[in-house]
């Protein structure tokens, strides 16, 4: 399985764990990472880390308060806080598997990246070649999200891994990827209803 | 996977064991839609080296949540998506009422299979179940050859195909030989089509020669040919199928087949009346303790005369002694009675009761010929003989009629059979006979049964070669005793729970069946149940009707005549009239 292909670079590591890393970017690298995208970052040593992007942040400074309290703020000062401001923008990261030796495993690295390590957006080739092995193993680590949207990731994210999908002629994978959702969301009614409405909207 | 690779690959699993037990019956989930599955079908299920047979005894519809069951979510969820939810987490769950099981050992060819051979020399035979598969075996309706192992081969002579199973039209068929071994029912509401049933398989027993049989016809249904009652469509009757094998005997003088004339004319000679007969009807002659001390004491006086003249004395009649005394004149009751020591109010009560059997128009003094002995003689020979009581149809005379007539066949069976056993000679060995009791409840009832000898031929007959064959719409009215005996019963649809309990009675799984059998449709299904048939098995029972006959008979037998008939069925000496 090659999941080398295009290397989209979003941001640099400032922070993680096994389950979950979070990076930095500035704001003009932010076009092409969304949320529910599937990510990476090479660790060296033939081992990849995956993940989902659960959250974007854009953290506050002093100057921007400043800002924000101002009467008017002419447009060139907005556009230089945004572009050049020294507080990068937060990409959160849910780890959902690693590439080991050319195997994809849907559960967690052995260690986590380290800070600065580079993350990449991967390309469809790769969303496919990740999200098509096993059984969906990967689901179990969104499913066990407390503090975020479970429903809205699981949209994007299975939205845009459709779209992948059917692209290069599998339209098995969503009704696939459907049925297991609700196979394992079966006993918490309130949360599979939550999901399903949300992926009705897909259609 | 092994289990899918040894599983008999007629059919495809419908669903896979999910719980249960033998007492609750097995769960299965059902992978297909629920509407391919109904109450009754067959179901076969294969775990490790076992295979178990059992019948569908309920569905129920399921949910992994209530809610999810509560809500139409093909409303809210695009199609796609609700049917994933649908098939995800709402399911039917079928309950499978375990009947055998059979050790099929491991697969031919595999480690195991020779040593397991030698352990298992004879071919495997079903047991009833004693423990039940593992978790997610997978559950697959019979198929023909499921059904021909337990019900045996459509091909097999000694085998009567009754039906068909309603899902996928497999040949059901009853084993004749074992069938006429003990008593037999045939039970469903009017209208249920168990006339015809008995039709379909007294006609199985006269193909297949499995035994001779005596039918009480009291409605003149099974002899001639007749017309539906729904439809009025005719209806082939047994005698114009069967020709001369199949007797018609009509009781008393001018008794008639429809347009038929019967064979022969019943009289019974009163010499054939026995005081043990006329104890048999105790209760419908309402008579005393005192009789039995009577009629010991007019059989010692008449011997088998006993009864003629016993009606000729004169009751009360008196004549005047030399001595101007009234006295019992010499041929009076009071006489008689005086005579042989007993008491003379009783024998006057006797003689009164008993006017009521002196009027009846075929107990006569000196009967034209000896109808009782031409019917035992008839099926000594092996041919079937239907009784019509014509116009005598209350109790009192089927009462008297079947008792003295199977009477007389106990005492000639038993005979029969001790002087084979005596000698064993072979070709002596006595010719089975069915006797067939149609409304069997006004013979069988709690009351009457105890004056009839039925329930000694159920219970005890047979060891010599007799057995009951009975049909009836009521079986709860039926004597205990005597539906305890049934080995094999063949029923339509009961609507009523004490009819229903009746046929169960006696049988394991009896509270899976109860519901299957009030829902039995009319004239289509019937449910075998009993010691004639491995476990029960719902029908869809064969039509009694043109190609019946020709499937019974041959291409041939439609329109064939009575000599015809008689080679193709082996009768090649046979004297017909």
């Amino acid at each position: 399985m090659n999941l080398e292909g295009q290397k989209i670079a979003i941001g640099k590591l400032l922070r993680a764990d096994n389950s979950h890393f979070v990076a930095g970017c500035r704001v003009r690298e932010l076009e092409t990472p969304a949320l529910g995208s599937l990510c990476k970052v090479d660790l060296g040593e033939n081992l990849e880390v995956y993940g989902l992007i659960t959250n974007i942040i854009i953290n506050d400074d002093g100057l921007v308060r400043q800002m924000v309290s101002g009467v008017s703020i002419p447009s060139e000062y907005t556009a230089d806080n945004r572009y050049n401001r020294n507080l990068p923008v937060e990409i959160h990261v849910l780890t959902v598997g690693y590439q080991s030796e050319g195997a994809i495993h849907h559960y967690l690295p052995p260690r986590p990246p380290l800070s600065l390590d580079v993350l990449y957006l991967c390309d469809d080739a790769q969303l496919v070649d990740f999200t098509a092995h096993g059984r969906f193993g990967y689901f179990r680590h969104i499913l066990r999200m407390m503090d975020s949207p479970v429903e809205e990731l699981l949209v994007c994210h299975l939205g845009q891994a459709r779209a992948a999908h059917e692209a290069a002629g599998d339209t098995a994978w969503y009704p696939a990827a459907c049925k297991e959702l609700i196979t394992l969301l079966r006993d918490d009614y309130v949360k599979l209803a939550s999901v399903l409405n949300a992926l009705a909207e897909l259609e | 996977m092994e289990l899918e690779n040894k599983a008999n690959t007629g059919n495809k699993p419908i669903g896979y064991v999910v719980g249960g037990g033998l007492e609750a019956n097995l769960q299965v989930r059902l992978t297909v839609p629920a509407h391919q599955v109904q109450e009754g079908a067959f179901l076969v299920t294969d775990s490790g080296n076992w295979r178990f047979y059992g019948l569908v005894t309920d569905l129920q519809l399921g949910s992994t949540n209530a809610r999810f069951a509560d809500e139409q979510s093909e409303d809210r969820l695009p199609q796609p998506l609700a049917n994933l939810l649908h098939g995800q987490t709402l399911f039917t769950n079928l309950a499978m009422m375990p009947a055998l099981m059979m050790d099929r050992g491991p697969e031919p060819g595999s480690p195991g299979y020779m040593a397991w051979r030698e352990l298992h020399p004879d071919s495997a035979a079903p047991i009833p179940v004693k423990t039940v598969p593992s978790h997610h075996a997978p559950v697959r309706l019979a198929d023909a050859e499921d059904i021909t192992e337990l019900f045996g081969d459509e091909n097999d002579p000694n085998n009567f195909r009754i039906g068909e199973t309603r899902e996928q039209g497999h040949p059901v068929c009853l084993d004749l030989e074992k069938f006429v071994k003990r008593s037999a029912g045939i039970f469903g509401t009017t209208g249920s089509g168990k006339s015809f049933l008995a039709r379909m398989i007294l006609a199985g027993l006269i193909q297949k020669n499995q035994a001779s049989t005596l039918i009480f016809d009291m409605h003149n249904e099974y002899g001639p040919d007749s017309a539906s009652s729904d439809d009025k469509k005719p209806v082939s009757g047994l005698k114009s199928k069967f020709g001369s094998k199949v007797r018609l005997v009509g009781l008393g003088r001018g008794t008639r087949f429809g347009d038929l004339n019967p064979d022969t004319t019943l009289e019974i000679a009163q010499t054939d009346l026995t005081p043990e007969d006329v104890l048999q009807l105790s209760q419908a002659l309402n008579l005393k303790e005192t009789s039995a001390t009577t009629l010991d004491a007019l059989y010692n006086s008449f011997h088998e005369a006993w009864f003629g003249e016993f009606m000729k004395m004169r009751a009360g009649a008196v004549v005047e002694d030399d001595e101007g005394k009234k006295v019992p004149a010499p041929d009076s009751v009071e006489a008689w009675a005086a005579d042989a020591g007993v008491h003379p109010g009783a024998a006057a009560g006797l003689r009164s009761k008993l006017e009521r059997i002196n009027h009846r128009d075929y107990l006569v003094e000196a009967p034209a010929s000896n109808g009782l002995r031409y019917i035992v003689e008839a099926l000594k020979k092996g041919e079937h003989i239907v009784l019509s009581f014509g116009k005598f149809d209350n109790d009192l005379d089927y009462l008297m009629v079947t008792n003295l007539i199977t009477r007389k066949i106990r005492d000639t069976w038993e005979e029969w059979t001790n002087a084979y056993h005596r000698d064993r000679k072979p070709g002596n060995e006595p010719r089975p006979l069915v006797v067939v009791v149609e409304e069997a409840h006004k013979l069988l009832n709690r009351e009457m049964a105890s004056q009839t000898i039925f329930s000694t031929i159920a219970r005890e007959m047979r060891k010599y070669y007799v057995t009951l064959l009975i049909i009836d719409q009521r079986p709860s009215q039926i004597y205990d005793e005597v539906m305890s005996q049934l080995g094999t019963r063949v029923t339509g649809s009961l609507g009523d729970e004490d009819d229903i309990n009746a046929v169960l009675s006696g049988l394991a799984g009896r509270q899976a069946l109860r519901g299957m059998l009030a829902k039995l449709q009319p004239k289509e299904e019937v449910l075998l149940l009993g010691w004639g048939v491995l476990m029960p098995i719902l029908v869809r029972s064969r039509r009694y009707d043109s190609r019946f006959w020709q499937e019974v008979l041959g291409e041939n037998g439609k329109g064939k005549n009575v000599d015809d008939i008689n080679r193709i069925l082996g009768y090649q000496d046979d004297d017909t009239d």
